[in-house]
């Protein structure tokens, strides 16, 4: 009896794999075995949550499970320089932010990598635009208001922000430099605090994605008063391009990059697989209910996207430095 | 209260019970092995709650992983004193003391009955209070937090075994140990030596289990296989009615202290934990006998812990806040069932969202019975042959620390801490005030310097007026650790006394 188990053992754990491996390999085809996708975030954001919701789809349109890896640490430059080591054979992709692409060549000294020369774009998935949010009972009702108001003193405007160098901080720190404006910036770990701390009073103003204040705002608790882009986003509120800021201010482009040297052939398996998950429906009611667009740009349009990005936030990076 | 009633109709469905005992398991195998954190299990878990588009099944399959969990990380701690989590380290304390005594079930059915009963208790509240607490819990800024924090590393120096200089040199340490890395205002690097391995600190997980386990493990190896071993063969006998029945006090004033701190946000289970096991160990009338194999130990520990769980959801459901990661993730959960937490969805679903902590509620008589089958599993670890158990416990303690981040670093982490454990109990040192000293340093100089950023140039106006529940809780807290330091005094001279006779 003993023996019996023991075979059945044996063949389970190192056989059975064994044969189906070597099946899968048989097929030579990409991608042949599942895909991992790193995400250099912990548990439990907004990245974590979009991640989960697409590859729970994209299986169906790759043929292989695509896996996530949450590698957080080093504010994303961890996750970022396994993505860059790893073999460029599109069996590791990394899903990451234009903050972390562009921003840790300046923010990070002594980097081991540079994402502009070693990560290649396979898809926008979607994007952020951010607003500009106070209470409504506060002292703040336009965006004048509230500019007249940083400007008169520094210190006289408090933001809360929801860390370093991501999606509320580098929002912020555009405006102020390009409005010539000074805000005393409170950090929270993360918006869901740094939206608390608005509405408890602590702080006169913040930054937030629409879609998280969307019940605040229907509740007559927060006021947004500016949206990021050239078009407004809510009829009654001005964007941001109409308070004096350039039109790509703002926006935080969710991506999916793979280390450069991935053949061209993959690269368009990898798009092409991205460009049909997003015209699902079932996908797209999903992202709706978690309140992001499915507004996908293609890899290579997006590279256009970066190359102006490198651009600007090489200036702003520059400015702060010079201060 | 209609709407409390209809909810109770929604709850009562066969098939909500079948998925929250689903993740109540689920939640309790994952969260029994070491490295493997609630987060990460409910994160991985996350897709089935979307893919099953009910909101009765997917969100309460999600809330018994989440209530799982947290008791599943007592049992290593009991077992084998690995504490997978911040929330479970002042189980070992007591706990693993009685595994070694042979009394590992007893243990573990004092930690499950206290989690039960403290989960049902803290959940009952947050179901009837949770409109006129959401109000109160935007009261709590960063400058509230930092003063309770302040008090509570007070409250722990104080407490410590052996003499208060020890406790507090170990706190100290623990705060330095803290402060390595990144800092959090300017992202400055401290004291890395330019790795930038250390850019994020220490990480917790290995920091536990080197600092618990690997001393445990050097002693049982050390001592080879005597019979009078420091892990015993035998998992004991099942616990009496009226042992529970004397802790029921311990449990109910830590249910009480765990939902307080559960309602701030950002306070969270780890220090829930330790607050609820030294206020019983304040109040007993034998206080020589904690730290020895005490189960009032473990019910203060696992109830503090368990009873955080139930006020996290006030500010999530309320005014659509996640307190931690694992909130954030059923903030997640619930905006895919098309729920939208907030101010208004008490307005609008009130119906579900009743229906959802009324399940809450009723999950914990399941989380009792499944909890209960569990027990046989677990402790046949207690009856594995010792040549064998070292060699396991030492897999688990590097794959449990490899498993929190795969970081490889973290495995130096571990040995590093591993020595400082040993060196710390051949010295008599705790190593209790200097974890928490990390665990609480962090967050008091993160609160703090918030606290800093907020104030402005009238700083007395912020004092005084504005920040006066700050104010108030930092004068407290000398007199606190005064009164507490010299109780401790009493009992230690008492104890000593009586070892003489």
């Amino acid at each position: 009896m003993r023996a019996y188990w023991g075979i059945s053992f044996f063949i389970g754990t190192f056989l059975l794999p064994a044969f189906f491996s070597d099946n899968l390999l048989a097929q030579e085809q990409y991608p042949e075995k599942p895909i991992t996708l790193i995400v250099p975030y912990a548990a439990g954001g907004s990245n974590d949550l979009n991640a989960r919701i697409f590859t729970s789809f994209l299986d169906d349109y790759l043929g292989q499970p695509v896996l996530i890896k949450l590698v957080p640490g080093q504010a994303g430059q961890k996750g970022t320089l396994e993505a860059v080591r790893a073999e460029p054979d599109g069996h590791t992709l990394l899903f990451t932010d234009n903050y972390r692409d562009q921003l840790h060549r300046y923010t990070f000294r002594n980097n081991a990598y540079d994402t502009n020369t070693d990560l290649i774009t396979i898809a926008r998935v979607n994007y952020g635009a951010i607003g500009i949010i106070v209470r409504n009972d506060g002292d703040y009702k336009t965006w004048a208001q509230l500019e007249a108001a940083a400007k008169s003193k520094f210190g006289a405007v408090t933001m809360s922000h929801s860390g370093l160098w991501v999606a509320l901080f580098v929002p912020a720190i555009q405006v102020m430099k390009d409005l010539d404006l000074q805000l005393r910036m409170v950090p929270y770990r993360g918006g869901g605090p740094a939206k608390a701390a608005l509405l408890a009073g602590d702080v006169d103003m913040s930054m937030a994605f629409p879609a998280t204040v969307a019940a605040d705002v229907e509740a007559g608790r927060i006021r947004i008063l500016a949206t990021a882009g050239r078009e407004r986003l809510i009829p009654d509120v001005p964007s941001f391009v109409e308070i004096g800021l350039p039109p790509t201010t703002g926006f935080m482009h969710r991506v999916v990059m793979a280390p450069v040297g991935i053949s061209e052939e993959r690269v368009m398996i990898l798009r092409e697989a991205f460009s049909r998950m997003q015209q699902e429906q079932g996908y797209q009611r999903m992202m709706a209910q978690l309140g992001e667009n499915t507004e996908y740009l293609d890899g290579a349009a997006y590279e256009a996207v970066r190359v102006q990005q490198s651009r600007d936030y090489r200036e702003l990076a520059e400015s702060l430095i010079a201060q | 209260m209609e709407v409390l009633l209809a909810g109770l109709e929604e709850a009562l469905r066969i098939d909500t019970f079948v998925w929250i005992s689903g993740g109540l398991l689920l939640g309790m195998l994952m969260g029994s092995l070491p490295g493997f954190t609630t987060t990460m299990g409910m994160s991985v878990l996350v897709p089935i709650s979307f893919l099953v588009g009910d909101p009765l099944i997917g969100i309460p399959f999600l809330i018994g992983v989440y209530k799982g969990g947290i008791y599943g990380g007592s049992v290593p701690a009991i077992l084998i004193s690995m504490p997978g989590t911040g929330a479970s380290i002042a189980t070992v304390f007591d706990g693993h003391e009685l595994t070694k005594k042979g009394k590992a079930r007893k243990a573990l059915e004092m930690g499950l009955y206290a989690s039960a009963i403290s989960d049902f208790f803290s959940d009952i509240f947050t179901l009837v209070m949770i409109v006129p607490v959401a109000a109160i819990v935007l009261g709590f800024g960063p400058p509230e937090i930092a003063s309770i924090m302040f008090l509570s590393l007070v409250i722990i120096a104080v407490t410590s075994t052996g003499p208060v200089i020890k406790g507090l040199l170990m706190l100290c340490l623990g705060v330095w140990f803290g402060l390595i890395g990144a800092d959090p205002f300017s992202g400055a690097a401290r004291y890395t030596f330019g790795t930038s391995q250390l850019y994020d600190g220490f990480h917790l997980i290995p920091m536990l289990i080197g600092l618990f386990a690997l001393p445990e493990i050097f002693n049982a190896v050390k001592e080879g296989d005597q019979t009078n071993s420091s892990i015993a063969k035998f998992v004991g006998e099942h616990l009496r009615f009226n042992e529970l029945k004397r802790s029921l006090r311990t449990i109910f004033r830590s249910t009480a202290i765990g939902t307080l701190i559960g309602l701030v946000p950002g306070l969270g289970q780890p220090i829930a934990a330790m607050m609820g096991y030294i206020a019983a160990k304040n109040s007993s009338k034998t206080p020589e006998k904690f730290g020895k194999g005490e189960l009032d130990g473990v019910a203060g520990a696992e109830a503090a812990n368990n009873a955080v769980n139930g006020p996290t959801m006030v500010p999530l459901l309320t005014l659509g806040i996640p307190g931690d990661a694992v909130t954030a993730l059923l903030l997640g959960a619930f905006m895919m069932q098309g729920l939208r937490p907030g101010p208004t969805l008490l307005e609008t679903n009130g119906e579900i969202v009743f229906a959802i902590l009324i399940a809450m509620v009723f999950a914990n008589i399941l989380f009792l019975i499944i909890g209960y089958l569990t027990i046989p599993l677990f402790t046949k670890v207690v009856t594995i042959k010792r040549s064998l158990l070292i060699p396991v416990t030492i897999m688990l303690a590097f794959a449990g620390t490899y498993l929190a981040r795969s970081n490889p670093f973290d495995i130096v982490t571990l040995i590093g801490f591993g020595l400082v454990g040993i060196a710390a109990r051949t010295a008599k040192f705790d190593v209790a005030p200097m974890v928490m000293g990390f665990i609480l340093g962090r967050e008091l100089e993160y609160s703090f310097g918030q606290t800093l950023a907020l104030v402005g140039d009238d700083w007395l106006h912020f004092v005084f007026v504005e920040r006066i529940g700050m104010t108030a809780v930092v004068l407290v807290t000398p007199i606190v650790g005064i009164i507490l330091g010299t109780r401790m005094k009493r009992f230690r001279q008492r104890a000593i006394e009586r070892e003489k006779k």
